[in-house]
């Protein structure tokens, strides 16, 4: 698979004597062809809708069909990747038929509403541009968002052209980055290892990246920023395999890319600037004879540092405390000053009392950790034999090592989300030192087919253990948010508030529990402050009305008060469906949280029972 | 561009597919003209300008025009932003088919003669045999009807129903509000919903009743003496519990628009 042995040309002659060769029948006769694989996806997508229609239904389904559905998707393509027969264009059409049926997956987790935690936030920043007609305007509950608007201006053109919403739009402009992010890393592994197979088993390993299935695969700036990355990497790489004089197209791709990511997320931006400057410091130490790249890296980290210092002075309030938070959390931790933190506990601690990750979930994720670690013990080796003479390969290495460093982080309380989000920029390299790995594992030999099938079972392994990892396990499918009763449709309490805001008081500021905050900015439109920054997170938490918090909400201007006796509205990614009694979401504040406001008195101007909405400068 | 039918066909495309989006008031149509004219056009005349005919394969070729659309998309937001009518419909109609146009007539003159026609991207995909057609077809169906299940509100018995209940200003004098009731209930329920105005309590009642995902909305007027404020409270029973307030919303009339 993966070697170091270049072959020559082929000549004409040899080319036409190929043509008239029959490929030889793989061991096994395998039968599996792109377009049977891609129907046996379709069905795999089905069963994945299925298993989220049952739930959205709350028939409570095994949640076995929808990880059935997962596998069934994912194994036929990764055990046809592991075949040597594919030739260089199957393999490539592999590779995107698993990314577009991967995010199919999120796609069908909620067909009409965005539901992830950030996409409320960039849908209002992409409703925002196609209603004001112009960048930067103001996000309530991340303000340093609409200062990165790479993805809502790209979908905003969607937008206006089509006259879609943010939600039709978003979806394809993320999966069109998505399919070109699978492209994209298919011919970097291909350039770097010089192994379409390797490429492509090296793009397979990649999906059981934590986030790749859903937090990866959300309308949010990282899901445009990182595809974008991986473009430019790929120029990169193939601008220096190729020809001295025949670099400036390369060039030209590169430089476009910098600039587009570099107004589309910060942190992407900071790690590619930080990429080209290890590599010119590479280039110099290992006195490669190719140009030095210290001009890109110089833009790079030049545009990044502008665009923070000129237009998004808010990242350095918004990032910098979360870095140092992290920071503090892993000495904290490391000198036994504070406990470490419980791997698969909920993030949350307003949330519901959610359903614990079972115990072979669990197990099943820490082995995707361990299987990828057996991969690079098995492939670093190798890697280092065959390229220690290429920066951008020793880059990988360095990843990859660096990735299992990171995961300590998910001991630290407070740098966990910091690990997590570093895991999939370090996957890559990962990703790219397994191949060799698994190149070991698949020499031909006795048992080939055995060992097909073992790697085709890690990189499953891999990629629901990497899923169970990334998304909490009690939301890995979807719940109501919309439902029919008596043929007609109802709404959780949530969506039926941001519905009303949106058609009776548009225009309005509200303060409000995280849920309904984040409804109420999409698809409610308003303009909804929760969390911390002001401290509206204590307002509809305490039971009793204290001095500060009238003038808080006075001071920001926020007339609009949503109470929420659900304990859970303080949770960003439960807190807006349906109730279920007896399973989720039926946990209650103490009644004050809403009695202190009535009690002022002021007017109640909406109630859902659990749910009421205060204006507070209507009062006697 | 005389002579290079990729270049004028990539730019004719542009414009035709700008206007469609422009002018055409069918989503469906705009969208089929919008896609290529967002996602792929401008790319590919920055790729085909910039790589030579035989530099680059067919699927890096596509992929790398995807790429390089989403940079122009992501950059264009920039450019547009700057001038006074923003990121419009006709703003982006005119700047994507400018690009195309633009970076083709660069890709024109960057060959010079007009060489042997280009093999085009899709006759590098090859012909699909019927056995692929029938596969294919049958998974996109398939995946249709996954998207289309999942687009579906269902039925969720489980799930705790509800009732609205809201009040406001019927308009910006302030001498009515209107009230509403909505059923998110999983059962039809009737209601009686009464409104009071003022402390000496005159009223009006009315009975409704409500089908899952219906709502009735009633106007009130609220008189009010010049200078003077009034209370005005709706409250609603259930049927099934007449004596047991359900919901009750408050207002007072002219709204006092100041900060406890």
């Amino acid at each position: 698979m993966v070697s170091a042995r270049r072959t020559k040309p082929k000549t004409a002659k040899a080319k036409a004597a190929q043509r008239g060769r029959k490929r030889p029948a793989a061991p096994g006769g395998e039968a599996l062809s792109l377009p049977l694989i891609a129907l046996i996806a379709s069905v795999g997508l089905l069963i994945v809708s299925v298993a989220n229609a049952l739930s959205r239904a709350t028939v409570a389904p095994t949640s076995l069909i929808y990880w059935a559905g997962l596998l069934i998707i994912a194994l036929p393509i990764f055990y046809r990747l592991s075949s040597k027969q594919p030739s260089y264009r199957e393999r490539l059409g592999l590779v995107l038929l698993l990314g577009l049926a991967l995010y199919g997956v999120k796609v069908v987790h909620d067909g009409n509403f965005f539901t992830f935690t950030d996409e409320f936030v960039h849908a209002f920043n992409a409703e925002r541009i196609a209603e004001t007609h112009h960048l930067y305007a103001f996000n309530p509950m991340i303000p340093t968002t609409p200062r990165y608007p790479g993805l809502e201006g790209a979908t905003s053109a969607l937008m206006t052209l089509t006259g879609m919403s943010s939600f039709g739009a978003g979806t394809i402009v993320v999966g069109a980055a998505r399919l070109t992010f699978m492209a994209a890393l298919f011919f970097l592994f291909a350039r770097l290892s010089g192994s379409a197979r390797g490429a492509g088993l090296g793009v397979a390993i990649y999906t059981g990246s934590s986030n790749f299935l859903y937090w990866g695969a959300q309308f949010s700036y990282e899901s445009i920023s990182l595809p974008l990355m991986v473009v430019v990497l790929m120029a990169f790489a193939e601008r220096e395999a190729g020809p001295v004089q025949r670099r400036a197209p390369w060039t030209l791709l590169i430089v476009l890319g910098i600039l587009a990511i570099t107004i589309t997320h910060h942190l992407t931006s900071y790690g590619l600037a930080l990429i080209f400057v290890a590599l010119a410091v590479l280039y110099r130490v290992m006195k490669i004879e190719r140009p030095n790249p210290w001009p890109l890296a110089v833009l790079a980290a030049v545009t990044a540092v502008g665009w923070l210092l000129i237009a998004a002075r808010s990242t350095v309030g918004y990032l910098f405390p979360v870095l140092g938070d992290a920071v503090e959390a892993i000495l904290n931790t490391a000198s036994g000053e504070a406990p470490p933190r419980t791997l698969f506990h909920q993030a949350s601690d307003t949330a519901e009392q959610v359903v614990a990750t079972p115990l072979p979930a669990r197990a099943l994720a820490l082995l995707a950790v361990a299987v990828p670690g057996v991969g690079m013990v098995g492939g670093i080796g190798q890697v280092w034999r065959r390229h220690r003479g290429e920066p951008l390969i020793l880059l990988f290495c360095a990843a990859s090592v660096a990735f299992f460093g990171a995961l300590t982080l998910r001991f630290a309380p407070a740098a966990w989300e910091t690990g997590n989000r570093a895991g999939e920029f370090l996957f890559i390299g990962l990703a790219f030192v397994i191949i060799y790995g698994a190149a070991e594992l698949l020499r031909s030999g006795p048992n080939l087919q055995r060992r097909r099938l073992l790697l085709t079972g890690a990189l499953g392994i891999v990629l629901v253990g990497g899923t169970i990892s990334g998304w909490p396990w009690d939301v890995q499918m979807a719940r109501p948010l919309q439902a029919t009763a008596d043929g007609n449709e109802i709404d959780s309490e949530s969506l039926a508030l941001s519905k009303f805001a949106g058609d009776r008081l548009d225009g309005s500021r509200f303060a409000a529990p995280e849920a309904e905050a984040r409804t109420l900015l999409h698809p409610g439109g308003q303009v909804a402050f929760a969390g911390q920054g002001p401290d509206i997170e204590d307002i509809v938490n305490t039971g009793e009305l204290e001095p500060w918090q009238l003038p808080l909400l006075h001071e920001n201007h926020l007339p609009y008060m949503v109470t929420d006796r659900r304990l859970n509205s303080g949770d960003a990614i439960r807190g807006f469906y349906f109730t279920v009694p007896g399973e989720y979401g039926d946990e209650l504040r103490q009644k004050g949280v809403v009695h202190k406001f009535s009690r002022l008195p002021v007017a109640r101007v909406w109630t859902s029972g659990r749910i009421s909405l205060f204006d507070l400068k209507d009062r006697p | 561009m005389r002579g290079h039918r990729d270049l004028t066909l990539a730019s004719l495309a542009a414009v035709v597919c700008a206007l469609v989006a422009a002018l055409v008031p069918w989503e469906l149509i705009r969208l089929v003209a919008a896609l290529p004219l967002t996602l792929f056009l401008p790319g590919y005349a920055i790729v085909t300008a910039a790589f030579y005919e035989r530099e680059l394969a067919p699927p890096k070729r596509l992929t790398l025009s995807v790429a390089a659309s989403l940079m122009v998309l992501v950059l264009g937001t920039l450019v547009l932003n700057v001038f006074p009518f923003g990121l419009r419909t006709a703003s982006w109609a005119v700047f994507l088919p400018l690009v195309v146009i633009g970076v083709c007539a660069w890709a024109a003159l960057r060959r010079g003669r007009p060489s042997r026609r280009p093999r085009s991207l899709l006759a590098s995909l090859g012909r699909p045999t019927a056995r692929t057609a029938v596969l294919v077809g049958a998974a996109i169906l398939i995946s249709a009807a996954a998207v289309a299940l999942a687009q579906k509100p269902l039925p969720a018995k489980n799930a705790d129903g509800f009732t609205v209940l809201w009040m406001l200003p019927a308009d910006s004098r302030e001498e009515a509000v209107v009230v509403g009731v909505e059923s998110n209930e999983q059962d039809p329920a009737s209601y009686r919903l009464e409104v009071s105005i003022g402390a000496e309590g005159q009223s009006q009642t009315e009975e409704i009743e409500l089908d899952p995902g219906e709502g009735e909305t009633f106007e009130v007027e609220v008189p009010s003496p010049p200078g003077s404020r009034r209370r005005v409270v709706a409250s609603l029973y259930r049927e099934d519990r007449p004596g047991h307030l359900f919901r009750r919303v408050t207002r007072w009339l002219p709204r006092q628009s100041t900060f406890p």
